[in-house]
Formats: structure tokens, C-alpha cells, sequence
């Protein structure tokens, strides 16, 4: 696992992926905070973190699109699957390898809580909620589209595929609004950002940590049964 | 050593391999032969646990590659018919990853891939990156990660396949050198390739073994065949050759010219004499000079050609 993590971790620094996705994560997250924070003079942390949670949807399918895929299309999935390691630690490597770029990434907004805390105040336990919610949000999306990105032969398609599925549990929650009471209730009990919402008001919310992990959790068992199944049905 | 017990692989409708069985004992060179589609790159896959059997066991060292897959997998190095390269990483960086997956100990990783870099001949090119190679150290880095771990087991998919001449030359020396060390088991549809290195080989046909034999004349129980050209019309000879100890068969030829006789001798190779020997003195006593007298070995190509139009011909 460690070796898939490390090898990785050092394609993602390699490749442009990394550099892209940090790069416009920053500039996009400037732009919030530039329209959230000073031009409104606020210090609102949560309301900043929460805005930048919808980068995820945009943005992971970058992170994840060639983890799986690639090795499809550049069939180097032979060297893994003949090598003394598993499915499951594979998949646990590149997911942890994702998951580090996207903690990378959010540490880097840690320079927006200085400058609020410069001119303004920070709560450290809001603080502390909303980057929580925002990380564990973040692993679900990772996982999610891991999963996609096993059950598709090209990067590109594991992208478009996966933006497709973001986007849809985005919507989930407009659904909810208006779809009928039974199945609005169950959609807003599915819905990732309803589950972070509380995180995102400085509540520190165990149902929601315990959401994220077991769609994370899912979405990885998922991926490994995707990729055992396709050895065994068709070969590769 | 690698053995298939009955195996057969099946995907959809499609029938890959059709009760396989046979070994590759400890240091054997195994060409696996066959036309496009033949079941070469299946049977490969199988004995590197890439994908299970549908049917059958395939035992590496006596072990059940199904029941103990990592034990397995660490006796066997595989190069695929695609070497598994990631473009973006040096040759050193590759090495050094697939070392780690094959479990080499953190504290051995440099000194072995240095070896391996050695033994490949990769020293000039080791911090280049994959993507920049050309196809024939590409090949090499292949064999280089098929190394990793020290397994004793190498399995290669075609090894030479889109070469030019003198990569070939390269590779097939690499190959040369390492069945000296390791048990190999490799593909390919060229037979001198196979000729040139191999022990022995196993004809594969529309997922069936239509051919396993040795390739080294010491160990074959083939007959020998005899082309002789005698400066003689003499149809008696056909005769006399019978009374020898060793002839199983005479088959005479047309020839152009009337004062010479063609024939093709089947002969045994168990008697004590020789059967050139046996021949010479025959033909001596006779006072029939000799023009030619030439050993046809029943080649692979023959052999293949035999085997793979024949099963077609019966479909």
C-alpha cells in the first residue's frame, strides 16, 4: 500500500494533475474570498469553508480520473494485479494518495484564516468544525469518484462521468426541495451537503462524520470488488 | 516450477483454453508457440494470477495460485506483451516502485535495482524518464521491473515483438542469459526465436496443446531423416537400403538427372551405428559414390505448419 501511495503521490507532482488542481482550487477559493471576505469586510470563516466545499465537486474528478482508469488504458494494471499485493491495497494506496494532495490543498487555505485572523477574529472551534467537515466531504468525493474511475477503460471518461455524479448529488438536495415529502426526506438524508451543513454552522456533528465515512468506506469496498470483478469476468 | 492441471478459461461464449495441462520443471527455457489468437497471452496470463481459471488448477511450485496468490505471485516476474511503464517516472523511480511492490526490504531497494539496471543494461539511461526511452530499452525496462524481487520464475509476453534487428539481438541475449538462472516461460510466433533459446516448446492451437516437445536433439526420440543423392540408377538400392539395421522407411524421388538417385531415408537413432555411418558403408560396398548426404531435422516450422493447418484442415 505504501508503495502505491508514495509512487502516487510522485506521478501527481510528476504530471501536471496536482499543480492544475492545486493551482485552480487557489485561484478559485481568492476569488471567494476575495468576494466573500473583503468586500464584505466579514470575518465569517464557516460561510468562506462552506463556499469552498463546492470546489470538491468540481474539481476531484481531476484528482481521481487517472488513478484507475489509466492503468486500464495504459494496461499497467498487469503489473499491480501480478504483484504480491491486493485489491484492497491498491485502492487504499491511491486513495491516500489523493486524499494527501486535497490536504495539501487545504492546508494551503490556511493563509485565508491568517489574513482573517489578522484583521478580524477567529474562532478556533468553528475553525476546527468547518475544516473537519470540509476534509471528510472532500474523502467522500475522492472515494466517489475512485469508484468511478475503476468502472470506466480512460481518464477522460472517468472525469466527465464523475463531474456527471457530483453534480447529481449537488442536485440531490434541490430534488429534495421539491420532490414529495417521503422522497425528499430520503434524499436530504443521502444528500453529502445537507450531512456537512451542520459542520459548516460550527456544530461538530457525529452523525456527519459518521455519513462521510461510510460513504467513503463504501465507495472503496466498492472499488475493490469493481476491480476483482473485471479480472474475473473478462480478463482485463 | 509451473504446472497447469486441466485448465480452461472461458470468456463469454468464448473458449480462450481448452483443458491445458502440462510443466515447466525448474530451469526450463518453455516457448510458447502459436498463431494470433492461439491462447499464448491467456495461458500467460493465468500462470501470473492476472485473472483465475475458469476451470482447473495451475500450481506454481506446487502451490494453488487460486488458494495462495501472493506466495505465488512473488515467485514470478511477468513482462507483458505491453511493457507496464509509467511514462513519467525514471527508469531509477520505476525500478525502485516495482522493488517495493514485490516486497524487497526498504534498506535492500537501492542495491537491488542498481543489480538490475547492471543486468539489463539500463546504466546509461537510469534517471530518464519511461516516456523518453526508445522501444528497445522501453522492452528492457520491462524485463528490468520482471526481475524485481529476484523471482525465480520469469513468464515474458512476446518479449521482441516490434524490435528492429539489433534490439532483437540484444533482447534475445538478455533472455539467453537469464535462463541460465531462472526458469523462463515466454511467447512469441517466431520460431528460430524459439529454436534459438528454448529447451522446449509447446504449440498452442485454438486454445489447445497440439504440440509439446524438446527442442534439443539429445533428448528427441524423433526418427532421423536422410536426404541422399547417389550417382546411381540403380533401383536395387532401394532394397539394399531396407537390409540396414537402422532404415524404417525409403522413399525414392524423381530426379532430373537419369544417372542419379534421390531418396529420402527414415532412419532410427537407437541403433549403435550411426545411420549416416551405416548408409556410407552400404554405398561404399555398392561402389555408388555419394553426391550429398544431409540430416533433415524434422524442424519447428515443419512441425507447426503440420499441426496448426492440419487442426484447421479437420474444421
Amino acid at each position: 500500500m505504501t508503495a502505491v501511495w508514495r509512487k502516487e503521490l510522485r506521478s501527481y507532482f510528476l504530471t501536471p494533475v496536482a499543480w492544475v488542481y492545486m493551482g485552480v482550487f487557489l485561484a478559485l477559493s481568492s476569488l471567494f474570498f476575495y468576494i466573500q471576505i473583503l468586500t464584505k469586510r466579514s470575518s465569517e470563516l464557516l460561510t468562506f469553508i462552506s463556499l469552498i466545499s463546492y470546489l470538491w465537486m468540481l474539481l476531484t474528478p481531476v484528482l481521481t480520473m487517472r488513478l484507475l482508469a489509466e492503468e486500464r488504458s495504459r494496461r499497467t494494471d498487469q503489473l499491480l494485479f501480478t504483484s504480491p499485493v491486493s485489491a484492497a491495497s491498491i485502492t487504499l494506496g491511491k486513495f491516500l494518495a489523493a486524499v494527501t494532495v486535497l490536504l495539501a490543498t487545504v492546508v494551503l487555505t490556511l493563509t485565508y484564516v491568517l489574513v482573517i485572523g489578522l484583521y478580524g477574529r477567529v474562532y478556533p472551534g468553528e475553525m476546527l468544525t468547518g475544516y473537519l467537515g470540509l476534509i471528510l466531504q472532500g474523502c467522500a468525493f475522492v472515494a466517489i469518484d475512485l469508484l468511478i474511475s475503476a468502472l470506466v477503460r480512460t481518464p477522460v471518461v472517468a472525469a466527465v462521468a464523475a463531474f456527471g455524479v457530483n453534480l447529481a448529488l449537488w442536485m440531490m438536495d434541490l430534488f429534495a426541495e421539491t420532490a414529495p415529502p417521503w422522497l425528499g426526506k430520503i434524499l436530504s438524508f443521502l444528500s453529502l451537503y445537507e450531512r456537512t451543513e451542520p459542520f459548516m454552522m460550527g456544530q461538530l456533528s457525529f452523525a456527519g462524520i459518521f455519513y462521510d465515512l461510510s460513504v467513503a468506506f463504501i465507495a472503496l469496498i466498492l472499488t475493490v470488488y469493481a476491480l476483482d470483478r473485471r479480472r474475473w469476468k473478462q480478463g482485463g | 516450477m509451473i504446472e497447469f492441471r486441466q485448465v480452461s478459461k472461458r470468456f463469454g461464449q468464448v473458449h480462450a483454453l481448452r483443458q491445458v495441462s502440462f510443466t515447466a520443471p525448474d530451469g526450463c527455457v518453455l516457448g510458447l508457440l502459436g498463431v494470433n489468437g492461439a491462447g499464448k497471452s491467456t495461458a500467460l496470463n493465468l500462470m501470473t494470477g492476472y485473472y483465475p481459471p475458469t476451470e482447473g488448477e495451475i500450481l506454481i511450485d506446487g502451490m494453488d495460485i487460486q488458494a495462495k496468490p501472493r506466495a505465488c505471485k512473488r515467485r514470478i516476474g511477468y513482462l507483458p506483451e505491453q511493457p507496464p511503464l509509467y511514462d513519467e517516472l525514471t527508469v531509477r523511480e520505476y525500478l525502485r516502485f516495482v522493488s517495493e511492490l514485490r516486497e524487497v526490504s526498504a534498506r535492500d531497494v537501492r542495491r537491488h535495482v542498481e543489480n538490475v539496471v547492471d543486468l539489463c543494461g539500463l546504466k546509461p539511461v537510469i534517471d530518464r524518464r519511461l516516456g523518453k526511452l526508445s522501444k528497445g530499452y522501453r522492452q528492457r525496462a520491462g524485463i528490468a521491473q520482471a526481475l524485481c524481487g529476484d523471482p525465480p520464475t520469469l513468464i515474458l509476453d512476446e518479449p521482441t515483438v516490434g524490435l528492429d534487428p539489433r534490439q532483437i539481438v540484444g533482447i534475445r541475449d538478455l533472455i539467453g542469459e537469464l535462463g541460465k538462472s531462472h526458469t523462463i516461460v515466454f511467447s512469441t510466433h517466431l520460431l528460430h526465436e524459439v529454436q534459438q533459446l528454448c529447451s522446449r516448446a509447446i504449440i498452442l492451437h485454438e486454445g489447445h496443446i497440439v504440440w509439446d516437445g524438446s527442442l534439443r536433439d539429445s533428448e528427441s526420440e524423433a526418427p532421423m531423416i536422410l536426404h541422399a543423392v547417389i550417382q546411381a540408377a540403380d533401383h536395387g538400392i532401394v532394397q539394399a537400403f531396407y537390409e540396414l539395421e537402422c532404415v524404417l522407411r525409403v522413399q525414392t524421388m524423381p530426379s532430373a538427372d537419369e544417372t542419379l538417385t534421390e531418396c529420402v531415408l527414415t532412419c532410427s537413432r537407437s541403433t549403435e551405428e550411426r545411420p549416416q555411418a551405416q548408409v556410407f558403408r552400404l554405398l561404399a560396398e555398392r561402389n555408388a559414390p555419394i553426391i550429398s548426404l544431409t540430416e533433415e531435422a524434422d524442424s519447428l516450422e515443419t512441425i507447426f505448419l503440420r499441426v496448426t493447418t492440419g487442426k484447421e484442415a479437420e474444421q
